[in-house]
């Protein structure tokens, strides 16, 4: 006989409906699962057989077949067995016709033990969220309750495949398989780093609050041990902090990665810092199941790149995408997603190979062709990506005792809110959240020039060497600036401020 | 060019020029005991070698790369480029590098080589240049062109490009002297400058096949033809082992004389120079002390003002600053500091010392590397 549940996949970052078709006939005994089964899913079979006759249930010696529809979309992830098994126990008729009834309204997502048990699974919040409509109560295992309570859809977390069934046949109260609701637990005391307890560094630090204010990207250059990674690290802290629907993104997208943990939604903006020595698909995403990289990982926060130069080149050449459009398309043979990845871009590298070049203390061995080589690591499509770029250089001790402590992340953080404020005005009605992401349209429209600049622009770009194309870097931070200030129209030091954090130079040229 | 010389015996030379195995003056030798090198190279290696007095295997190799290029491929390309290839019959063949003991078999030119009664002086100095380094070649290299002498110096980076480019800014003349064939810039940044030099009437000169890449031992062969070619040479900064000494060792070698930029003691940039001084070389202090050494043929056209000793006294152009700005040139002296202890010293917010620096730097006061800003007016 056919009996039939509901699951769920995940593409891309949302879920799917998947309708599991389970048909019993006589025949040689025989399970097969049709319908675009990745391998997981295929590997469900032996857990299914297993569990089931662990349960204390009969597992059919008949011919079986299991059908995931629609049949066109590919179907990953753990979460089929339990409805698979659900799906057999009604076609055999182990359960009585209410059970088999209360199981349409139900959407099923489990991984199955040996012993029946419910095991958590990838992806359930998305699955949820995209399936709420339907109006069904879902059934997920406990340890994805905390996903159930984000997505505010009705759910029930029964422990093993038996309590489920006992549940459904009004063997046992529902109050079994109903959590009580899990109190919000303190989020963790806030062990965010602050940045008074960097000494110096005031123009890197400057940098950082401008990119936190417009969303711009940052370039960091200095000898090891000048506070890139301590600066870097401390840069969440002053970004503003995370809407709903922001923290909503982030959430499932660290759900379908397994990411999640004991954490419910995530209200801290994320902060992932990579090795250098990541393969390109780790760091965009993809696999032949398409999962999401780290730059989605960092979606809504920050991707921190140490070592910038040391990555390969076609992992950084592979961040242009992102930085570009927000989000990454993965287009496989089987299939093409995309994911989300806004996130700011925080690089740091050293000025050369043997990281010494302008240490007034150790000499650098490294030859001036090294040096160039090292330089040209980073391609000029990717600088020009990046908005800010500073030198960092060590502090010396008498300067380091001088120096009061500076300004605390909540002191800047204020800053960068009320210059966010701003932005959210000027684009109110437009898809831009900041003014890194201006459209040359609107750069035309924000960006007056004051009066003399023209001089100033056209010194800089014979001094410095640089490109047209960069002229809009400049503007789009001239911008965040001068937001900075509360001003309304971009004045000369502003302009003349964006100077500071002008690109690389390339030169041991001569200028002519 | 010489009209005795046949184009057979043209393309044998640039054969005969491509064999760098051994010193110049050694293919002259074989030239006068065979009478041409169209007859060298008939010869096969046992000959070559018991004719010649040489190792079979040098005979051998010699032979090898004469015949692994193409003379008149080479001769064609120099064309297109606009270049020529002298021999030492050619009159357009400097004087210079005739009179030298290892005169190059032939030289290949791009541009418009000075006349022999041209001054020519010779600038050299490290790769890792330094801001003090880069003053002082601005500086004098400028100077120089202003006065009318022809600056020789390398077409390397750091003190021989800046060299260059103060001639260039100056649009006078200057000649680089190239460790790699005509038809390669090494190193490749220096295209720019490359052009600029032939534009503004200078040229490139190197004694390599046209393609020949850049390999350590071309550079102290190409040292010789930069002491050939100047009187007198200028180091103006260097380590003890550097390109720049083996050039004013050579120079010495060849009877010119040689100068040196005097710098700071504890700078390792300046250690060449300051030993070549203790061994007794004139010390540069301004642009008349080199020019006191131009020899009385080649002064006619020199503008005679840059002869007196200017004012010992640097003129203090800071004069003209604000005092605010005055303040960040008196804070950074003579060395280099970052941003941040500049903001520090004069007390001032990050916009404002980065406006302050904006100024100055475009003013041409100071220049900034890596994050560094040190003075850059001399």
């Amino acid at each position: 006989m056919l009996a039939n549940a509901t699951a769920a996949t995940i593409k891309g970052i949302e879920g799917f409906a998947v309708s599991v078709e389970v048909d019993i006939a006589s025949g040689l005994p025989n399970l097969a699962v049709v319908g675009l089964p990745d391998a997981e899913v295929k590997e469900s079979k032996e857990r299914v057989t297993a569990a089931i006759r662990n349960s204390g249930f009969d597992f059919p010696l008949k011919r079986i077949t299991v059908n995931l529809g629609p049949a066109e979309l590919r179907k990953s992830g753990t979460q089929f067995d339990l409805p698979i098994a659900l799906g057999i126990l009604a076609a055999s008729e182990q359960l009585s016709a209410i059970a088999r009834d209360k199981i349409k309204d139900l959407l099923v997502l489990g991984e199955l033990a040996l012993d029946g048990s419910l095991r958590p699974c990838a992806g359930v919040l998305p699955m949820l969220i995209s399936c709420k409509h339907l109006g069904k109560t879902a059934v997920i295992p406990p340890a994805n309750a905390l996903e159930g309570q984000i997505s505010s859809a009705p759910f029930i977390t029964p422990h093993t495949l038996r309590e489920l069934t006992d549940y459904l046949e009004e063997k046992i109260p529902p109050s079994t398989v109903q959590l009580a609701y899990i109190p919000a637990t303190e989020q963790d005391p806030e062990t965010l780093l602050d940045f008074n307890e960097v000494k110096g560094q005031s123009l890197a630090k400057r940098a950082l609050e401008i990119a936190a204010a417009g969303g711009h990207n940052v370039l960091m250059i200095g000898l090891p041990g000048t506070g890139k990674s301590m600066l870097a690290k401390r840069f969440p802290g002053i970004l503003p902090p995370l809407t709903e629907e922001e923290s909503l993104e982030i959430t499932k997208i660290y759900s379908i990665c397994n990411l999640l943990g004991k954490s419910r939604l995530l209200t801290t903006r994320p902060f992932r810092d990579p090795h250098h020595t990541i393969s390109n698909v780790a760091l965009i995403g993809g696999g032949s199941t398409p999962k999401p990289g780290e730059v989605s990982l960092a979606h809504n926060g920050v991707l921190f790149l140490d070592e910038f130069a040391e990555f390969s080149r076609s992992a950084l050449e592979v961040l242009r995408e992102p930085l570009e459009n927000g989000q990454v398309t993965i287009s496989r043979a089987k299939e093409t997603v995309s994911y989300p990845a806004r996130f700011t871009l925080v690089a740091a590298m050293n000025p050369c190979p043997c990281g010494n070049l302008g240490n007034p203390l150790k000499p650098c061995t490294c030859s001036p062709m090294q040096v160039n080589r090292y330089k040209n690591r980073i391609s000029g499509p990717l600088l020009d990506r990046i908005d800010l770029t500073v030198n960092l250089n060590p502090v010396k001790f008498t300067d380091w005792k001088q120096e009061k402590e500076g300004e605390s992340s909540a002191q800047i953080r204020e800053r960068v809110l009320a210059a966010r404020e701003i932005q959210k005005k000027r684009f109110a009605g437009t898809t831009t959240t900041a003014n890194a992401f201006m459209t040359p349209a609107q750069i035309k429209q924000f960006c007056h020039l004051p009066p003399g600049a023209d001089t100033i622009l056209e010194t800089a770009m014979r001094r410095f060497g640089l490109s047209a194309r960069s002229l809009d870097k400049i503007l789009k931070t001239a911008r965040t600036i001068a937001d900075l200030e509360g001003k309304e129209a971009i004045e000369t030091k502003h302009l003349v401020e964006v100077m500071q954090y002008r690109p690389l130079d390339r030169k041991g040229v001569a200028d002519l | 060019m010489n009209p005795q010389i046949s184009t057979d015996e043209r393309l044998a030379r640039i054969r005969l020029n491509a064999f760098l195995y051994f010193r110049a003056d050694w293919l002259a030798r074989l030239l006068d005991i065979f009478g041409s090198a169209q007859e060298i190279l008939k010869q096969d290696a046992q000959t070559l070698a018991r004719e010649a007095n040489l190792n079979p295997s040098t005979a051998t190799n010699l032979l090898k790369e004469a015949f692994s290029i193409n003379p008149q491929e080479e001769w064609d390309k120099t064309e297109k480029l606009g270049g020529h290839i002298y021999l030492p019959e050619d009159e357009e063949y400097p004087q210079a590098l005739r009179n030298c003991k290892e005169a190059p078999v032939a030289i290949y030119v791009l541009g418009n080589l000075p006349s022999d009664e041209q001054a020519c002086v010779g600038l050299v100095g490290t790769r890792k240049i330094t801001p003090y380094g880069r003053r002082v070649a601005t500086k004098l290299a400028g100077d120089l062109a202003q006065a009318g002498v022809v600056v020789i110096s390398g077409l390397a980076r750091g003190i021989d490009s800046e060299c260059h480019a103060a001639c260039v800014r100056a649009q006078k003349p200057t000649v680089g002297v190239i460790g790699t064939g005509i038809g390669r810039c090494y190193p490749p940044e220096n295209r720019t400058l490359e052009k600029a030099i032939l534009e503004h009437g200078g040229a490139i000169l190197s004694e390599l096949p046209f393609n020949k890449p850049p390999n350590a031992f071309h550079f102290p062969r190409r040292n010789r033809l930069i002491a050939a070619l100047s009187q007198p040479v200028v180091v103006l900064e260097g380590e003890i082992k550097s390109g720049a000494l083996i050039t004013a060792k050579l120079a010495l070698e060849q009877g010119k004389d040689v100068l040196a930029v005097p710098g700071p003691i504890d700078s390792p940039q300046s250690a060449g120079p300051n030993s070549l001084l203790t061994q007794g070389a004139g010390v540069v202090t301004c642009v008349a002390d080199i020019l006191e050494y131009i020899p009385q043929a080649q002064r006619f056209g020199l503008d005679t003002r840059f002869f007196e000793h200017t004012a010992q006294t640097p003129a203090k152009p800071e004069e003209e600053l604000s005092s605010r700005e005055q303040q960040v040139m008196h804070v950074i002296a003579d060395g280099q500091l970052s941003l941040d202890q500049i903001a520090l010293a004069i007390e001032a917010d990050v916009p404002e010392a980065a406006e302050l620096l904006f100024n100055l730097e475009v003013k041409g006061f100071l220049a900034c590397e890596n994050g560094l800003y040190s003075k850059n007016k001399f």
